[in-house]
C-alpha cells in the first residue's frame, strides 16, 4: 500500500470531510462571514487602541448602540420585504424633536409624549408604506424624497424652537432613569432594544406577519401568487421601521436632551452599512435580527474607534462608506455563489478498500459466472410501468408496487394485463411488505414508513422520524431515503434508510462517498416508538426476516456484503457478516420457497470504480470539476438475481445476458412458482418460471401461516 | 514563479491546462444518426485502412487484406494478401504497389516497382507503430508513426501514458533516404499528401491536425477536434479532406488524463478494455466502467449519454474547416471509425469497433 493511500485511509478515518459540505447547508452559515468581520474588528481595533475594551467606556457605548439598534432593525425589516428605507435618520430627528417639545417645553407627561414622538415616526413610515406598498413608487427615490422633506420640518422647527425644547424639565423619575439610570449595569435604552430584538426574532421567525415580510422579500409575485397582500405588507414595513427610527429618538433625546440641526444626519448610511455587513441581503427575502445586531456591533465599534483614532469626520464616513460597498459586494457575491460551493463540496468520498471481485466470467467455475437463465422472462406492463422497485403479490395474486408519480399501482391478477392505482402516496413507495392483517407496509423516498389499510385503502404514516443522533450536524432525525423494510411476528417494522445525505433522485450520488451514511431502524407499533438499530452502514438495503424469524439480513448496497443482524436470542443485537464479497450491488433480498434467499444485485462492481474507491481525491476532484452526468458511477446497467443459503453460500445466479429486458435489478419476489423481477429504472416487471420451485409458496403463508 | 503559482492555481481549481473542458459538438459538427443507419456494405471483424487500388477498394482485417467487391447490389470480400501479423497501416499507389505497416514493426511493399521490399527503420527509428501511409509517388513514401514506445494496437496505453514520441516520414523506396518531416508528434495517425508539397498530418492525441512542410515547424490547422482523429482521405472534388474520428473526447477521460497516481495504478492493475480511455467498440461488458448520464432509464439508452466510444466522419473544406459531418451516437454501435473512402457519390466508412464496412450516399446524407 503506498503512501497516499495509507493517508488517505487515515484521513478518511479521523477527518470528517462530510461536515464541511453540512454546515455549508445550514441556514445559519449565512452569519458567519459577518462573524469572522465582527472577530476581525475586535481584534484590528482592539490592537491598534489602548483601553478599547476598558468597561468604563462600555455603558456609553451600550447606549448609543440601543439606539442604533432601533434604527438597524427597522431598516433590515424593510430590507426583508424588498425596500430600502433612507429617511430613517431625518425621521429620528423629528421624533427626537417631538419628545423633546412634548415633555420639556409643552409638559406632557412622559408617557404621552412618547407616543406622541412614535407616532411622529409612524406617520413618516405610513407616507412612505403607502408611496411605496399602494403606489408602487420606487423605494429609493420616495425614501429619499421622505429624507430630505422631513429633514427640512426638522431643521425649521429646530431653528425656531431649539431654546424651547432644550429647557430641562426634571418632573419625570421614569424620564431620568431612561436618561441616566442602570439596570444592573446596563442602560435602559440597551435592555429596551435587546427586548425589541427578541420580540422581533420571535415576529420574523415564528408569527405569520413576519413570514408574509420574508416570503414578500424572497419573491413578491410568488407571494402575491401565494395570495399574500404584497402591497400592504410592504407598507407594513415602512410603518415598522419608522416606529422603530422613532424609538431610537426617543432615546436619543433622554441622553442628550438637545435638538440640533446634526441629529441623526448620515444615520440612513450608518443603518444601511449595519444591515448589509450583518448580513441582510439588499435583494431581500434573506436576513434575521441576529444579523441585524451583528451589523449594528460591528459598525459602532467602527465608527467610535475611528473618532478615538481622532480621524477627521469626513474621514470616517469614507470608511464606512468603503465598508458598505465591501458588504454589498460579498452579500452579492455570496448568495450567487453559496450554492456553487456548496454543491462542489457537499459529496465528501472517503477511502474503501474493497475485496478483490469474485470472477463473472461466463463458462468459469464461480457461481457467479455469466449465463442467459433470464432470457425468457414474460414481461408484464412493459412500457406502461414507471419504475417498479419491489413488486410484490398477495394471495390473490394481485401484483403491487410503487411508481415515481408517488401511486402505488396494482396489477389484477393471475394474468396482470389490467392496472389501477391502488393508492396515492405522494412519494415513491420504495420496498414493501404485507402484515398479518394484509396491510401493505411501505417505505416512502422522502417520507418514511406507511401503510395502506387492506379494508379502506386509507394511507396512515406510521413513522418519519427516529431519535437523532448526537454529533451529527445535518439534522437526521427525519428520515430521508427509508428503503426497504420487513415485519417481524411481534409486529415490530425493520427497515433500512439507504443514506442520510441524499434524497432519492440523486441515490448514487452516494456511491460516490461510500461512507456508512445509511441505517436500519425498528418501529415497534406496540408503543408506536421508533429507533435506530444499526447506525453507519453503506446504503444498506433489501431488509428481510430470516424463516425462523430470529434475525433479520440486510445487504449493503455498496459494501458489497450482506449482513445478518439478530432481533432475538442470544445474539439479539448484534451484526455478522453473511456474504463478505459480491461481484455486485447488493439490492433487495426475499425470501425463496426452498428455505433460502433471493437477492436482487442492481449493478456490478467495475475494475475502475473499484479503483477509484480507494482514492477519495480522485473523486473529491471529479466532483468539482466534472459535469454530473459524466461522474464515473457503478455499473448500473447489468444486473443479476442470486440465490443464497442462511449461512451466506450463494447456490444460484441468474443472469439476463442481453441486458434488454433487466438491465438493473432492484427486487426479485417469489410467488406461486415464478420469480417477479423489478427494477427501479425500468419500465418492465419481468416472470420468471422457477425450475422445480414451490407453486404453492407465497409470501403470505410463509410469514404468517395459511389463512384461518 | 508567476508561471509556477498560476500552475499551482489552475491545479488546485482545475483551470487552465488542468482543465475538462471538451468542445461541443455544435454547428457542422450537430449530432445526426447519418453512420448509424448508413448501410453495412460488410460485415467483418475491426475492418481498416480503405484505400483506393485502381479501380478496386482495399481494406484490411487483422492480418488479411481484402478486396472489396460489388456484387449483386451488395458487397463482398476477397482476400488480398495475408500478413504474419495484424496490418495497421495501407497505402497503394497507381501502379500496383501496395504498401502495409504491421504490428509487428515491418514495412512491407507488394507488387508493383518495389515489390517484396521490406523496411524495419527509418533513419534511426525503428518502425514500431506504423499508423498512416501515402504514396506521393511511385517512389515516395509517406509514413507516420504513431509512438516509439507502444505497437499500434498499444494506442490506450500510448494515451495514458500522455506520450508524444510520434513522427512523420518521407521516405525514398528502394533504399533511398528517410527525411523525417516532424518528430516528437502525440500519435500521428494520418498523412495526407497536399497539393502544395505541404503533408498534413492528423495529431491524434493532441486533437488537431498539422500542416507540415519539410525543415519548418509544424503549422496547427485545425484545433481542439472535439474526438480522436484517425485517417484523413480525399475528397472527390479535390477540396479539403474527410477526416475519420476515431474516439469522442469527454470530460471524464480528459479529467483522468490529468490525474496521474489513478492512471498509473489503473494502467498496472487493469486490463485495458476495462480502464477508463476512450474505445474503439460500443460497451461490451459490464466490467467497462459507466458514467452517470449512461445510466439506462426505463429499458432506454439515450443517444446523448457520456460515451467513451462515437462514430464520427468530418467533412473538412478548403480551409480546413469543418463542413459536414456524420455520427453514429452513444446509442449505437458503429463506433470506432478509423478510415474513409469517398467512391463514386458515396462515402465507404471503416468501423473498427462496430465490426462493419458502412456506405452512405453524401448527398442523401446531406439533405437529412
Amino acid at each position: 500500500m503506498s503512501t497516499s493511500e495509507v493517508y488517505d485511509r487515515w484521513r478518511s478515518r479521523l477527518f470528517p470531510d462530510h461536515v464541511i459540505g453540512e454546515i455549508l447547508s445550514k441556514n445559519w452559515i449565512d452569519n458567519a462571514i459577518p462573524f469572522l468581520f465582527l472577530i476581525v474588528t475586535i481584534t484590528t481595533f482592539g490592537t491598534i487602541l489602548p483601553n478599547f475594551l476598558a468597561v468604563g467606556g462600555l455603558s456609553d457605548q451600550a447606549r448609543e448602540l440601543g439606539e442604533i439598534v432601533f434604527v438597524v432593525l427597522g431598516m433590515t425589516i424593510v430590507m426583508l420585504a424588498g425596500g430600502i428605507d433612507l429617511s430613517v435618520g431625518s425621521t429620528f430627528a423629528l421624533s427626537n424633536f417631538v419628545m423633546l417639545a412634548a415633555f420639556n417645553w409643552q409638559h406632557l407627561p412622559v408617557g404621552v409624549a412618547i407616543g406622541l414622538a412614535l407616532l411622529s415616526g409612524a406617520i413618516v413610515g405610513l407616507v412612505n408604506g403607502i408611496l411605496v406598498g399602494y403606489l408602487r413608487l420606487r423605494a429609493f427615490l420616495t425614501t429619499l424624497v421622505t429624507l430630505i422633506i422631513v429633514r427640512a420640518i426638522d431643521d425649521t422647527l429646530v431653528l425656531k424652537y431649539s431654546v424651547a425644547v432644550g429647557a430641562l424639565n426634571d418632573s419625570s423619575n421614569i424620564w431620568n432613569f431612561i436618561s441616566d439610570g442602570d439596570f444592573y449595569g446596563a442602560p435602559p435604552v440597551f435592555i429596551v432594544a435587546m427586548l425589541v430584538a427578541i420580540v422581533g426574532h420571535i415576529f420574523l421567525t415564528r408569527l405569520r406577519p413576519g413570514w408574509h415580510i420574508l416570503a414578500v422579500g424572497g419573491s413578491r409575485r410568488s407571494a402575491h401568487n401565494a395570495g399574500l397582500s404584497v402591497r400592504r405588507t410592504v407598507a407594513m414595513t415602512y410603518v415598522m421601521s419608522g416606529i422603530a427610527a422613532a424609538a431610537g429618538g426617543v432615546f436619543y433625546a433622554s441622553r442628550l436632551a438637545s435638538a440640533g440641526a446634526s441629529t441623526g444626519v448620515g444615520l440612513e448610511v450608518t443603518a444601511l452599512t449595519a444591515a448589509v455587513l450583518g448580513g441582510n441581503s439588499l435583494g431581500g427575502g434573506r436576513g434575521s435580527v441576529a444579523k441585524a445586531l451583528l451589523g449594528a456591533v460591528i459598525v459602532l465599534i467602527i465608527n467610535n474607534s475611528l473618532v478615538r483614532m481622532g480621524l477627521k469626520s469626513g474621514a470616517g464616513s469614507l470608511v464606512l462608506g468603503i465598508v458598505l460597498l465591501v458588504a454589498v459586494g460579498i452579500d452579492v457575491r455570496w448568495l450567487k455563489n453559496r450554492l456553487n460551493v456548496l454543491s462542489a463540496v457537499y459529496v465528501s468520498p472517503s477511502y474503501f478498500k474493497m475485496l478483490p471481485c469474485p470472477s463473472t466470467a461466463e463458462g468459469s467455475d464461480s457461481v457467479y459466472a455469466l449465463n442467459d437463465k433470464l432470457r425468457d422472462v414474460e414481461l408484464i406492463g412493459l412500457g406502461e410501468i414507471d419504475g417498479a422497485e419491489d413488486p410484490l403479490l398477495d394471495e390473490d395474486d394481485h401484483l403491487y408496487f410503487g411508481n415515481r408519480q408517488g401511486d402505488i399501482i396494482r396489477y389484477f391478477g393471475p394474468d396482470h394485463k389490467k392496472s389501477e392505482i391502488y393508492a396515492h402516496i405522494g412519494g415513491t413507495p420504495l420496498g414493501m411488505a404485507f402484515d398479518r392483517q394484509g396491510n401493505l407496509t411501505t417505505c416512502v423516498a422522502g417520507m418514511g414508513l406507511y401503510q395502506v389499510r387492506k379494508d379502506t385503502r386509507e394511507v396512515i404514516k406510521l413513522t418519519d422520524e427516529t431519535n437523532r443522533s448526537w454529533f451529527s450536524i445535518i439534522d437526521d432525525s427525519r428520515m430521508r431515503l427509508a428503503d426497504d423494510l420487513d415485519i417481524a411476528p411481534d409486529g415490530r417494522i425493520f427497515f433500512s434508510e439507504a443514506t442520510v445525505r441524499f434524497d432519492q433522485h440523486e441515490w448514487m450520488v452516494d456511491a460516490l462517498e461510500a461512507r456508512g451514511n445509511g441505517r436500519i431502524i425498528c418501529y415497534d407499533p406496540r408503543d408506536k416508538s421508533t429507533k435506530t438499530v444499526v447506525p453507519n452502514i453503506r446504503f444498506p438495503n433489501g431488509v428481510c426476516l430470516a424463516h425462523d424469524a430470529k434475525s433479520i439480513y440486510y445487504g449493503t448496497t455498496w459494501g458489497c456484503t450482506v449482513e445478518r443482524f439478530w432481533i432475538e436470542g442470544p445474539k439479539a443485537g448484534s451484526v455478522e457478516t453473511i456474504i463478505a464479497n459480491l461481484p455486485g450491488y447488493a439490492d433487495n433480498i426475499n425470501r425463496s420457497s426452498d428455505g433460502h434467499y433471493w437477492l436482487a444485485i442492481v449493478g456490478m462492481r467495475t475494475p475502475a470504480f473499484d479503483l477509484a474507491l480507494r482514492k477519495p481525491g480522485f473523486r473529491r476532484r471529479m466532483v468539482r470539476r466534472v459535469a454530473q452526468d459524466e461522474w464515473l458511477f457503478p455499473q448500473m446497467n447489468v444486473g443479476n438475481v442470486i440465490k443464497f443459503t442462511d449461512k451466506g453460500d450463494v447456490i444460484d445466479c441468474l443472469w439476463d445476458k442481453r441486458g434488454v429486458n433487466h438491465p438493473m435489478l432492484t427486487s426479485c419476489n417469489e410467488h406461486k412458482g415464478y420469480l417477479y423481477l423489478g427494477g427501479v429504472y425500468n419500465n418492465r416487471v419481468g416472470k420468471y418460471k422457477i425450475p422445480g420451485a414451490d407453486p404453492t409458496f407465497t409470501n403470505q403463508r410463509s410469514y404468517w401461516g395459511a389463512k384461518a | 514563479m508567476i508561471g509556477f503559482l498560476r500552475d499551482a492555481l489552475d491545479a488546485w481549481r482545475g483551470g487552465g491546462t488542468y482543465s475538462v473542458a471538451v468542445p461541443p459538438m455544435d454547428g457542422a459538427l450537430r449530432p445526426n444518426q447519418a453512420l448509424e443507419e448508413a448501410d453495412e456494405a460488410l460485415a467483418i471483424e475491426a475492418p481498416d485502412n480503405l484505400t483506393r487500388f485502381g479501380e478496386r477498394v482495399l481494406f484490411s482485417s487483422g492480418r488479411a487484406v481484402h478486396a472489396l467487391e460489388a456484387r449483386d447490389g451488395g458487397f463482398a470480400a476477397s482476400r488480398f494478401a495475408q500478413f504474419d501479423a495484424p496490418v495497421s497501416a495501407m497505402a497503394a499507389d497507381s501502379n500496383g504497389g501496395v504498401v502495409v505497416g504491421l504490428g509487428s514493426g515491418k514495412l512491407v511493399v507488394r507488387g508493383g516497382k518495389h515489390d517484396g521490399e521490406t523496411i524495419d527503420k527509418v533513419g534511426d527509428r525503428r518502425t514500431m507503430c506504423p499508423t498512416a501511409l501515402a504514396f506521393v509517388d511511385s517512389d515516395t513514401l509517406l509514413v507516420a508513426l504513431g509512438s516509439q514506445q507502444n505497437p499500434p494496437e498499444k494506442w490506450k496505453h500510448d494515451l495514458m501514458q500522455r506520450n508524444a514520441s510520434g513522427s512523420v516520414w518521407r521516405v525514398k523506396l528502394g533504399g533511398g533516404a528517410a527525411t523525417c518531416l516532424a518528430d516528437r508528434l502525440a500519435f500521428p495517425y494520418g498523412v495526407y499528401p497536399a497539393a502544395d508539397g505541404a503533408v498534413l498530418v492528423s495529431e491524434s492525441w493532441q486533437n488537431r491536425i498539422l500542416r507540415v512542410v519539410p525543415g519548418a515547424k509544424p503549422t496547427v490547422l485545425l484545433a481542439d477536434i472535439t474526438g480522436f482523429p484517425a485517417r484523413l482521405a480525399p475528397r472527390a472534388d479535390k477540396a479539403g479532406a474527410w477526416l475519420a474520428v476515431f474516439a469522442p473526447r469527454s470530460q471524464l477521460i480528459e479529467f483522468v488524463l490529468r490525474e496521474r497516481d489513478y492512471r498509473e495504478q489503473m494502467m498496472r492493475e487493469m486490463d485495458d478494455e476495462f480502464w477508463i480511455a476512450p474505445s474503439l467498440a460500443a460497451p461490451r461488458s459490464f466490467l467497462e466502467p459507466l458514467q452517470g448520464g449512461a445510466l439506462k432509464q426505463l429499458g432506454i439508452l439515450k443517444p446523448w449519454a457520456p460515451t467513451r466510444s462515437y462514430g464520427l466522419v468530418v467533412q473538412l473544406d478548403d480551409s480546413f474547416e469543418p463542413k459536414l459531418s456524420f455520427h453514429s451516437r452513444a446509442d449505437g454501435r458503429r463506433h470506432g471509425i478509423t478510415s474513409c473512402l469517398e467512391l463514386g457519390g458515396r462515402l465507404l466508412a471503416t468501423s473498427k469497433g462496430g465490426d462493419a464496412i458502412l456506405s452512405l450516399s453524401i448527398s442523401d446524407a446531406k439533405r437529412k
